[in-house]
């Protein structure tokens, strides 16, 4: 037991420890996800989305947070509603079966890689982190297993509910899980194929070093998206809750924060699979046209880099205040006096931040440069260089995230929802074939031009 | 549930029960289908849970006191009720109405129809999972509702009509109002179209789906869109013309297959023709009565009542004891938004109604609702029952 406490460094315990934190990003997602889902049906259809809400501020008045607030209420109302239970339910299945999705979306993280593997020289030691929480072989395959277990959740909601509803909701969601699964194995095999590996770190350092699988798998980019929207459940797919003939699907006999724990699964599910997506088809956390050992080289410049890249978004969260400002100090709003109140909060802390997050990029920009001793031929920089570069790949890869955490949304409020059986037919007769063709053509070009074995 | 099927076999099939109170069922009404697996084998439908004794009620009162209840029979478009009342009545006591109050009452028909039928193809929308169509639609129906706020200060049950005219005219304003609304309506015409035309979901969703041939729906005796989306061109506005509609250029609208596609897409097209009737409506409003001169039909006027001894006497006369219908039985139909609304008034000579039986087009229609969705899957019940445009307050009564 000592040995192996031992044979590592303290620091790496310490970081291989707190990598743990990470299963808590898809848990931010929700936080980001809900509120984007809701103002952004609005925004796709001409409304506002709930924003009512508000804690008050001395001199600030009502602070909403763009609906932020309405959805902390509306999670704050899930918590502390009696959670019931019909009288025909099957307890024990019935109490399990919303944790499953939830405990399975926090272990799920586990194999995702937040950053390039770091080495960094501490004292004497050098140490080496790996960019996931479990370094695995198999990661990608991990994922996937785990992923569909939690349809689990789904299939004893609704056996256990005692309702023909749920029921039907149960079976439809493990029949597509089911079958989409296929189609999200298979549909990835080609870009494995390239990579030759199954780990998810090894599948990002193909694509940095070639280029990124949307580029080389367009094909199967398309159809792995929509087999994982699919397999989230979400629309058009969501055929398993479809609320005009089956009220909720599986979660009909669900409340309170049963419901919310189905509900926050479903979101934090969406987190992981963008992440996924992310990592397997947009590069990861590589930063796009940019070395990894030039941001090493260069971490000062490219801290100051990042600093200006938020300050820009801080410019361009103001410029939007400001445009509502003008346009609510000309409407004949009868609250326009609370909103501009509100509003002049939001400019106070930009405008503060702008200045600091300036100064913090200039200062790192100038005074922050790589010391390096070479170990076995390589550069090996010290423990700033290490953390500077891992904050700048998480950041990458949680942007690129969240560009298909907005795909998502922009899919569910656009799209009408499939039939059934059109589900099936999709998802066996078209996408199924189409991945199969596409890993063929792959392994025949890869085996001709790459001339692999 | 074990059955023998017609060939003696026995099958295995789930009961399951929808509505009365159910997301796909708008309103109250109920039917319990027999499934297998996902494929419905056998359904019947119940009625009667939104039964409010309309016609039981209308024999209480004078036949003005009807009209407040002809509001909720089609909800989603309470004007027109008003109006197809009082045309009957009208048409019992044979009285001429005056030009305004034609032309007005053709531009209120027309904008109900239109409300009406958005408000069929947007729940259609949210049915099918898509509530952005529903949002794109509900945009000019609250343009209208307003109109009517104005107009009549009700949103939903306006009760706008009176036998022999309308209730007041029109406040200033009222003809830009009604041209913004017919510019949004366009807007919604062309995001709808843009949203569904060539949507595949859309069309795997809604083609070949409850499907009725033109001899089964005349059988069942189905009027209105429905008929014309099974490829009738029926239409009353057309074959016994009112409010001279047939002076008014426009176009009946017809479908080729009498599916869930052809019975929203017939709607849409049907609100353009409406458009163009409104257009050309505002073009004919020119000022002047709204309502019959004649004090034992409509009641006189209150600066009138407060001055003149006739007056008084003819509204106290008229509100007290109600107009007195020459005694007989009358039918009389009207083209209403879901199909041929028509009452069957009997008049025993006095200022109260002996009987008012209402001929509700979407009854007809639900009655065929089990062979329509007998065979297909679960969600096309939902699909067909939602493009039938099932009112469920005209549908009891």
């Amino acid at each position: 037991m000592m040995e192996i406490l031992t044979s590592r460094h303290w620091l790496e315990w310490a970081i291989t420890i707190a990598k743990f934190a990470f299963a808590f990003v898809p848990i931010g997602f929700i936080l980001l996800l809900i509120p984007l889902e809701r103002r952004g049906a609005g925004f796709i259809q001409d409304r506002q989305g709930p924003n009512r809400s508000y804690f008050k501020l001395p001199y600030f008045g009502r602070i909403r947070l763009f609906g932020w607030v309405q959805n902390a209420c509306d999670g704050l109302k899930l918590f502390f509603k009696e959670v019931y239970a019909p009288n025909h339910v099957h307890r024990i299945l019935f109490a399990l079966a919303p944790a499953i999705p939830f405990a399975i979306v926090l272990i799920s993280p586990c194999v995702i890689p937040w950053f390039a593997p770091m080495v960094f020289t501490f004292g004497d030691a050098v140490i080496r982190i790996p960019g996931q929480t479990v370094d695995s072989e198999v990661g990608v395959l991990l994922l996937f297993g785990l992923s569909s277990l939690s349809a689990y959740g789904a299939v004893l909601a609704g056996w256990a509910s005692n309702s023909k509803f749920s029921l039907l909701g149960g079976l439809r969601t493990s029949a597509m899980t089911i079958s989409y699964e296929v189609c999200l194995g298979l549909s990835l095999m080609g870009m494995l194929l390239l990579a030759g590996s199954f780990r998810i770190d090894e599948i990002i350092a193909w694509q940095d070093a070639h280029v990124w699988g949307i580029v080389a798998q367009p094909v199967a980019f398309f159809c792995f998206l929509i087999a994982m929207i699919a397999e989230t459940g979400r629309a058009p797919f969501d055929v398993a809750e479809g609320e005009p003939e089956l009220v909720a699907g599986f979660h009909t006999e669900y409340g309170a924060m049963q419901f919310g724990l189905f509900y926050m699964g479903e979101y934090s599910h969406i987190g992981i699979n963008s992440i996924l997506v992310a990592c397997l088809f947009l590069g990861g956390y590589s930063v796009p046209f940019v070395e990894m050992s030039t941001i090493q080289a260069n971490v000062g410049i490219s801290l100051g880099v990042l600093c200006g890249l938020i300050v820009l978004a801080l410019l361009a969260f103001l410029h939007m205040i400001y445009r509502y400002s003008r346009w609510y100090k000309t409407s004949s709003a009868s609250n326009k006096e609370v909103i501009l109140r509100e509003y002049s909060l939001y400019k106070l802390l930009a405008w503060a931040a702008v200045p600091v997050v300036l100064v913090l990029g200039i200062l790192s920009a100038l005074f922050f440069h790589p010391e390096y001793t070479i170990i076995n031929g390589e550069m090996v920089y010290g423990a700033g260089v290490a953390f500077g570069t891992a904050l700048i790949q998480l950041l990458t890869l949680l942007v690129k995230a969240c560009f298909f955490c907005w795909v998502w949304i922009w899919v569910r409020w656009t799209l009408p929802r499939f039939r059934y059986d059109h589900v099936m037919h999709l998802g066996w007769k078209v996408i199924l074939n189409i991945a199969l063709i596409n890993l063929v053509v792959t392994a025949v070009i890869a085996k001709l031009v790459l001339g692999g074995n | 549930m074990i059955v023998l099927d017609p060939n003696g076999e026995r099958m295995r099939l789930m009961p399951l029960n929808i509505g009365p109170s159910h997301g796909a069922t708008h309103g109250a009404l109920r039917y319990m289908t027999a499934i297998d697996g996902e494929t419905i084998v056998a359904l019947t439908s119940e009625i009667g849970y939104l039964h409010r004794g309309f016609e039981k009620m209308a024999e209480q009162g004078t036949w003005q006191q009807v009209i407040p209840y002809t509001d909720r029979l089609n909800y989603c478009s309470a004007m027109m009720n008003n109006i197809a009342y009082c045309r009957a009545v009208e048409g019992m006591l044979g009285v001429e109405l005056p030009e305004r109050a034609k032309v007005l009452r053709v531009i209120i028909n027309e904008l109900s129809r239109i409300a009406d039928h958005f408000i069929c193809v947007a729940a259609a929308a949210q049915d099918l999972g898509s509530t952005t169509g529903f949002f794109y639609l509900f945009d000019s129906r609250e343009e209208t509702m307003v109109i009517w706020e104005k107009l009549t200060g009700a949103r939903l049950t306006n009760s706008f009509a009176r036998i022999g005219g309308l209730y007041r005219d029109t406040y200033t304003g009222f003809e830009e109002d009604v041209l913004n609304v017919c510019k949004t309506v366009e807007r919604n015409l062309r995001d709808i179209h843009a949203c569904f035309d060539r949507n595949r979901i859309f069309l795997d969703r809604t083609t070949g789906v409850g499907k009725i041939s033109a001899a089964q729906a005349i059988s069942w005796g189905w009027t209105g869109p429905c008929l014309r989306a099974a490829g009738v061109a029926s239409d009353l506005r057309k074959d016994e013309p009112y409010f001279d509609y047939e002076t008014y250029d426009w176009d009946v609208v017809t479908g080729t297959q009498g599916d869930v596609f052809d019975r929203l897409m017939v709607r849409l097209a049907e609100a353009e023709e409406s458009l163009k009737i409104v257009r050309q409506a505002l073009k004919r409003l020119k000022p002047g009565a709204i309502s019959v001169n004649d004090p034992r039909i409509r009641v006189p006027a209150h600066n009138k009542v407060y001055q003149d001894m006739e007056s008084l006497i003819g509204r106290f006369k008229t509100v007290s004891e109600g107009i007195r219908v020459p005694a007989g039985e009358y039918f009389s139909s009207s083209e209403c938004a879901n199909g041929e609304l028509g009452f069957t008034l009997i008049s025993d000579g006095t200022g109260k109604p002996w009987r008012v039986k209402v001929r509700p087009p979407c009854f007809t229609q639900f009655a065929a609702f089990g062979d329509l969705v007998e065979g297909s899957m679960l969600a096309d019940s939902v699909a067909t029952l939602s493009s039938l445009n099932i009112i469920a307050g005209e549908l009891d009564r």
